[in-house]
């Protein structure tokens, strides 16, 4: 059975329509849901300033900041981890294979860890770590000329090295680590205002600049040589679009720590129903990303209330299982 | 002209290319021959400009390269890579739209009517319109190959490179895919200059060849002038009759008569003999004998020197397959009667026995002869 463009745009279209609406209803459920539920009519209440007291507190202070942090990381993630597969020619690329994940997390180890005083720096650590990272690694791979192989290589490299100063700090300070648990999980646990004010300007920067690089990214999918004589000049655009891809993921990983599976399997997802053309992809990845990762955080809290799961692990959890099974059905979905 | 090359040389490790001055024509089909390594595709990706020469210059439509910035390069030639790796998820037309790319402003990526026209154009040329739909890998190899030209001619470049693109295509796809690239030529007077790994194919379809050998051009020019039973052996290596049937060349290749590589030990014995006496040390050898009924014996050969003004030379020159064969010679019983009861006769001034280890790698190489036995089999 062959996919033809039209059925092919037909799904972009309708995929499209529901992406607001899905995005929107996450957001809805998101905020909706916890010890205090909330029906939609009481949310829209609070939203325009007719709720009760307690709830307007319970929405702007403590759900919609979180809910808007889950929405703006997963959009981040799942457009960084697109790019970085067509970049990078890898279909097991992902924000972790730059650095980004080991950058961030050594750094937020060395913060929380050597020096807990400064504790509210953490974003920021955990930020700039994520970039340098992510550069080193970039150096690393330079030889007269970058080129995917060597970027994977020198990401396992360096991740691997990055990994074991980290597990270093933590073991020989193992009375010190309980705080850097459960932001190496991943999670949205307790992000509010602040969080979100650090990560948004970096993150709406970021987002912005996709759509510049769509059209890149597709003529880079063909292969270096191609891409250039299609007028590309290649080297600077790899690195533009890597250096793109870890600032949004850097504004993540800064705020929600080490959540890894978004960025790999909502770009692959949204592949399989629409194909690798990046005009489509990016936006779709975006919003797949943002639903999915609100949609697993509101669930990781409230399934297990009064525990709270880190919504990494439950994304990875349920998440992984309904990928194979897309994976499976591959040949039915083209 | 369409492009001119002048005095190119570019090192590698462990190779080199070095290409004078050579021209490949406007608007015809150039094919750039050679064997294996002798460096046919790094000319080509030096003519693309993939790869940046050490020294020299390519001109093209007679402004040199680096008068080109990469979009206007791209408009004036396409270049059909032998990357197989990356065909993306996409339907055929999404594929060949990505070539309208140099003609695009950077980050627009909506197509203009004129850009939905190339595109129309260039998948009815190639004969794949009714494949726009299917998604690119679904095709066979010949189809994504013929799409993967249609994106190159979507460029709508003047001058057109490919890389060995027969290469991975049963024989009729490559017949039919180089019917379509001389159509493409004679009818929009596309230059197309491409490596081909057929020999045959590349006298048959283009009117310009360029020949490589070991990383220089060996020879340039119409196939019915450059092709020929010497160029054959020092491009190729190969013995082959040419004949030229019409357009179309026909070589076969003839086998040629070389032995595998042998080892063999042969021992020569050069004496100095007073002058004129050489005859008598001749007759002498005769008589030793039997040599010629030892294991690992391969030939004997006498060679008589007259013409040194002081003494005669006799050289005496046994092949054996190895020493052990000779040294058992020395020792065995009819070598022993033969040197034990003789003097060594006064005439000989010297002797010098020398010990050459050889690897016979072919055996000379009768051109003309051979290639007549081999046409005698062939009829």
């Amino acid at each position: 059975m062959s996919l033809s463009l039209q059925t092919r745009n037909s799904r972009r279209r309708w995929l499209g329509w529901l992406a607001l609406p899905a995005a929107m209803a996450s957001v809805l459920y998101g905020v909706g849901s916890g010890s205090v539920p909330l029906t939609v009519t009481e949310i829209v209440q609070v939203l325009f300033g007719d709720g009760t007291a307690v709830h307007e507190s319970i929405v702007w202070n403590i759900r919609l900041p979180r809910v808007l942090v889950c929405l703006l990381a997963g959009a981040c993630l799942a457009a960084s981890g697109a790019l970085l597969q067509g970049v990078l020619r890898n279909p097991l690329a992902d924000p972790g294979i730059i650095g980004v994940s080991a950058g961030g997390g050594l750094a937020a180890v060395i913060a929380l860890v050597l020096f807990p005083q400064f504790g509210y720096l953490l974003p920021g650590f955990a930020f700039a770590g994520a970039l340098i990272a992510a550069l080193a690694i970039y150096l690393l791979a330079w030889d007269g000329g970058s080129s995917p192989v060597k970027i994977v290589l020198a990401g396992i490299a360096v991740n691997a090295l990055l990994g074991a100063v980290m597990n270093g700090i933590m073991v020989l300070n193992s009375d010190r680590i309980q705080s850097v648990i459960p932001w190496l999980a991943g999670g949205f646990s307790g992000r509010s205002w602040p969080h979100l004010q650090f990560m948004l300007p970096y993150a709406l920067v970021g987002l912005a600049l996709t759509p510049f690089a769509a059209k890149t990214s597709n003529l880079l999918m063909l292969g270096d040589q191609s891409a250039q004589s299609l007028g590309q000049h290649v080297e600077r655009q790899r690195f533009l679009i890597v250096a793109l891809a870890s600032l949004l993921a850097g504004a993540a990983v800064s705020v929600a720590g080490l959540i890894g599976f978004v960025g790999l399997i909502v770009p692959h997802a949204v592949r399989l129903f629409i194909g690798d053309d990046y005009r489509f992809l990016l936006p779709f990845s975006i919003a797949g990303g943002a639903a999915l990762t609100v949609i697993a955080d509101t669930a990781a809290r409230s399934w297990f209330d009064p525990l709270e799961l880190p919504a990494g692990i439950l994304l990875a959890a349920i998440g992984a299982p309904f990928f194979l099974i897309l994976l499976k059905r591959r040949r039915l979905l083209r | 002209m369409a492009i001119h090359i002048n005095e190119l040389t570019y090192e590698q490790e462990r190779f080199g290319l070095q290409a004078a001055d050579v021209g490949i024509p406007k608007g015809k089909m150039t094919a750039i021959v050679g064997r294996n390594g002798s460096g046919k595709s790094t000319l080509l990706r030096l003519i693309a400009r993939l790869t940046k020469p050490d020294s020299g210059s390519i001109q093209y439509e007679g402004e040199p390269g680096e008068a080109y910035d990469r979009r206007t390069f791209a408009r004036l030639v396409s270049v059909l890579s032998q990357e197989k790796g990356a065909m993306p998820d996409m339907t055929v037309r999404e594929l060949v739209a990505l070539g309208r790319a140099p003609r695009q402003s950077a980050f627009r990526s909506r197509l203009t009517p004129e850009d939905d026209q190339a595109v129309d154009r260039a998948l009815s040329v190639m004969g794949v319109r009714h494949l726009e739909d299917r998604l690119v890998h679904s095709l066979s190899g010949g189809e994504q190959q013929k799409v993967r030209i249609a994106m190159s001619l979507a460029q709508e470049s003047p001058i057109m490179l490919l890389d060995e693109p027969t290469t991975y295509l049963d024989m009729s796809h490559q017949l039919e895919l180089m019917e379509t690239l001389k159509r493409l030529n004679r009818q929009m007077g596309l230059t197309i200059v491409m490596v081909l790994h057929d020999l045959q194919q590349a006298a048959a379809y283009c009117d310009h060849l360029i020949a490589m050998d070991d990383g220089r051009i060996a020879a340039s020019g119409p196939p019915r002038e450059v092709i020929d039973r010497r160029f054959m052996l020092s491009v190729f290596g190969v013995v082959a009759r040419i004949e030229f049937g019409g357009d179309y060349p026909v070589i076969v290749p003839i086998p040629q008569q070389t032995e595998e590589e042998n080892k063999m030990v042969i021992v020569t014995n050069v004496s100095q003999i007073t002058k004129g006496n050489g005859m008598k040390l001749i007759e002498r050898f005769n008589k030793v004998g039997k040599v010629e009924g030892m294991k690992g014996f391969l030939g004997l050969e006498v060679m008589l020197t007259e013409n040194t003004k002081e003494y005669d030379e006799v050289t005496v020159s046994t092949k054996w397959e190895s020493k052990e064969d000779f040294q058992a010679w020395t020792r065995s019983e009819a070598f022993r009667e033969s040197h034990a009861h003789r003097q060594t006769p006064d005439y000989i001034l010297s002797n010098k026995i020398s010990f050459y280890d050889v690897l016979v790698v072919r055996k000379p190489l009768d051109l003309e002869e051979q290639t007549e036995q081999a046409e005698q089999q062939i009829v």
